[in-house]
C-alpha cells in the first residue's frame, strides 16, 4: 500500500524499470564474453551518457509542461563555438563556463519567449529556431572543428572538475546524478514543478488558478539553455575540440528517452526518475548493440524498433491497468 | 448617508451597475444591472450567446466590462485579473477547465496557492490533511488526496472544485455549467455541494441551460438575452413554463 502511495504521488511508471531491468540482463547475458559488464565498458558509458542526459532531463521536464524544444541540437555546437571563441580570446575555461550559463540562458529565453508569445506549435518554433542556430553555426565555424586541448591543458583542476576520474570512475556521471536529483525535487516537491504539471496537464486551469503559464513555460526553455552550455562545456573538454556536429541527433534522442520514461507526449504526466532511466535505457540498447557487433550504421534501426515495441507494449498494460 | 448607504447594503455582497462589453462590434453585454445578497443562490439562464458567460467573466477579472461600476461588500471595486477576483473571495468552477486531470486532488485544491517553505518546497502533508478535510466537509469521502482528477466521476469532480473554494473561504462561487454531462445521480451529488455552500453562507451563481435544475436549487433567477436582462425573478413568483417561455420569446408577457 505504501508503495503504491508513492507511486500515486510521483505518477511512477512501472513498466520503464522493468525494462530497464530486462534490457540490463539481455545484454549481460548476449554480449560476447558478457562485455557489457565490463568495467571499462561501464566506465565508457558513464563518460558518454551524461553528454545526452543532462539535456534530457530539461527536455523531459519541458515534455510535461506540454512543450517540446528541438533546437538543442544546435543550441549545444552553438554555445560550444561561443566557449572556444572565449578560450581563444585568452579567457580562463572556468570564467568561460561561467560566461557561458546566462548565454545559454537567452537562447532558451528566446525559443521560449516566441513559443509563448505566438501560440504557435513548439514543435515547429524550435525546428525553425534549430535549423536558424544551425546555418549560424555552420557558417562561423565553416564546419572546421578547433581543438581546445592547448587551452585546456593549463588548467587540469578544470579539466579534472568536469570530466575527470576517481579510480576508473568518470566524475561526469557524478554531474549528471546532481542534476537529475535537482531536478526531481524541482519537479516533484515544489510549488514551480506543480506550476509545471498543472500547466502541461491543463493552461486553461492553471491559468484561471492564477498561475503564469506563460512564465512557467519560458522558464524551462531557460533551463534547457542552460543545461546546453553546461552539456556543451563537458563534450568540448572531453572530446578536446570544438566540433560543428556536436549534439546533433540529441533533439530526437531526448524525446526519445523522455517517452521510453513514460512521458506523455501531451504534457501533464512524467516523473523525473523514469526520464532517467529512459535516458540510460536508449544509450545502453545503443551500446549493447555496438558491443554485440551490430553495424554501427544500423543501431538506428534497432533503437527505432526498441521505442516502438517500448511504447506500444506500454500502452497497453496502461490500458489494460485503467 | 454614508452611514444609510451601509445599512442597506449589509446584506449585499455584489451589485453590478450599467455593465457595458463589446467585442468589436458585438454588444455582448448591454446596460446589465445585477445584484447578489450574501448566501443567496441566484441562477442565471439563457440561450447560447445570451452574455452569461460574458457576465461572470467580468466578474471573475477574464474581461473587464467597458463601462460600469462593480461593488463587492458594499465597496467599489476593480476586478482587471482572475487574481483580483479570487482576492475579493470570489471563485470561479469553469465547467470543464476547473481541474487538471493528470494531477492528483491535493494538488488541485491548492494549484497556484500551495502552501511552502522558504525555499519553496510543497507542505504535501499540510496538502493532503487540508484537502481531506475540506472533502469530508463536503460530504465527500474519497479515498486518498493522492488519486488523480481523471481517475473520479464527473460528480466528484465538482465536488472537489467546490471543495477547493469552500477551503479558500469564498464568499461566492460562481458554477459555470456544472451539471452539464452529468448522470442524474451525480447532478444530485452536486445539488448536495451546492446546499452545503448556501449552509455555510456561501452566495453562488448557477449557470444552466436546465431551467428544472435551476428550480431546484436557486432562490432567484435571471434571465440574460442578447446581451441584456429579460427577467429577474424570485423563485416562488415563477415557474418552469413561464420562464421558458420568457427565454424562447425572449421578451417579458
Amino acid at each position: 500500500m505504501k508503495k503504491l502511495g508513492l507511486s500515486l504521488i510521483l505518477n511512477y511508471n512501472i513498466n520503464t524499470s522493468i525494462t530497464f531491468v530486462a534490457i540490463v540482463l539481455f545484454f549481460i547475458i548476449f554480449t560476447p564474453n558478457h562485455l557489457f559488464i565490463d568495467l571499462r565498458n561501464l566506465a565508457s558509458m558513464g563518460k558518454l551518457i551524461p553528454d545526452l542526459g543532462i539535456v534530457a532531463l530539461g527536455v523531459g521536464m519541458l515534455m510535461i509542461c506540454g512543450e517540446f524544444d528541438l533546437s538543442i541540437a544546435s543550441l549545444i555546437p552553438l554555445c560550444s563555438y561561443v566557449f572556444v571563441t572565449l578560450l581563444m580570446k585568452g579567457i580562463n575555461p572556468a570564467l568561460a563556463l561561467i560566461i557561458l550559463l546566462p548565454v545559454g540562458a537567452a537562447l532558451g529565453f528566446i525559443n521560449g519567449i516566441i513559443v509563448v508569445k505566438t501560440g504557435l506549435p513548439s514543435f515547429i518554433i524550435t525546428l525553425s529556431t534549430m535549423m536558424f542556430w544551425r546555418g549560424v553555426v555552420f557558417s562561423l565555424s565553416r564546419m572546421s572543428p578547433i581543438s581546445i586541448t592547448k587551452y585546456i591543458s593549463p588548467h587540469p583542476s578544470f579539466e579534472k572538475m568536469l570530466t575527470g576520474t576517481i579510480g576508473r570512475f568518470p566524475l561526469q556521471v557524478i554531474w549528471f546524478v546532481v542534476v537529475a536529483i535537482i531536478f526531481g525535487l524541482l519537479l516533484h516537491f515544489t510549488k514551480f514543478g506543480n506550476w509545471i504539471f498543472a500547466t502541461g496537464s491543463s493552461k486553461e486551469t492553471a491559468r484561471a488558478m492564477g498561475i503564469n503559464t506563460n512564465m512557467v513555460k519560458t522558464t524551462c526553455y531557460i533551463i534547457i539553455g542552460v543545461l546546453c552550455a553546461v552539456v556543451c562545456t563537458l563534450q568540448s573538454v572531453r572530446l578536446g575540440s570544438f566540433n560543428a556536429t556536436q549534439g546533433v541527433g540529441f533533439e530526437l534522442k531526448t524525446i526519445a528517452a523522455a517517452v521510453v520514461g513514460g512521458t506523455s507526449l501531451r504534457g501533464g504526466v512524467g516523473n523525473i526518475l523514469n526520464i532517467f532511466l529512459g535516458i540510460l535505457i536508449i544509450k545502453i540498447i545503443e551500446n549493447g548493440l555496438i558491443l554485440m557487433k551490430v553495424p554501427v550504421f544500423a543501431v538506428e534501426t534497432f533503437i527505432g524498433l526498441a521505442i516502438i515495441l517500448f511504447v506500444i507494449i506500454n500502452n497497453f498494460i496502461q490500458r489494460r491497468t485503467t | 448617508m454614508s452611514s444609510n448607504e451601509s445599512n442597506s447594503n449589509s446584506k449585499e455582497l455584489l451589485k453590478m451597475i450599467g455593465i457595458n462589453k463589446y467585442f468589436g462590434k458585438v454588444h455582448a453585454l448591454q446596460d446589465i444591472d445585477f445584484k447578489l445578497n450574501k448566501a443567496e443562490n441566484v441562477g442565471l439562464v439563457g440561450d447560447n450567446g445570451a452574455g452569461k458567460s460574458t457576465l461572470i467573466k467580468v466578474i471573475s477579472g477574464y474581461h473587464s466590462a467597458e463601462k460600469g461600476q462593480i461593488y463587492f461588500e458594499g465597496k467599489k471595486v476593480r476586478i482587471s485579473s482572475p487574481k483580483d477576483s479570487r482576492a475579493l473571495g470570489i471563485e470561479t468552477v469553469y465547467q470543464e477547465q476547473a481541474l487538471a486531470p493528470d494531477l492528483s486532488i491535493s494538488r488541485n485544491i491548492f494549484m497556484g496557492r500551495e502552501p511552502a517553505t522558504a525555499l519553496g518546497f510543497l507542505r504535501k502533508r499540510v496538502m493532503d490533511e487540508e484537502s481531506m478535510d475540506a472533502l469530508k466537509s463536503m460530504g465527500l469521502h474519497l479515498r486518498s488526496p493522492n488519486i488523480n482528477i481523471s481517475t473520479l466521476s464527473g460528480g466528484e469532480r465538482q465536488g472537489v472544485a467546490i471543495a477547493r473554494a469552500l477551503h479558500f473561504e469564498a464568499k461566492l462561487v460562481i458554477l459555470d455549467e456544472p451539471t452539464i454531462a452529468l448522470s442524474v445521480k451525480e447532478v444530485r451529488e452536486v445539488f448536495e455541494f451546492v446546499k452545503q455552500l448556501k449552509r455555510e453562507g456561501i452566495a453562488v451563481i448557477f449557470i444552466t441551460h436546465n431551467l428544472y435544475h435551476i428550480f431546484t436549487i436557486s432562490d432567484r433567477i435571471v434571465v440574460l438575452s442578447h446581451g441584456k436582462k429579460l427577467a429577474d425573478i424570485k423563485k416562488k413568483d415563477t415557474n418552469v413554463d413561464d420562464l421558458s417561455e420568457i427565454i424562447v420569446r425572449g421578451t417579458i408577457g
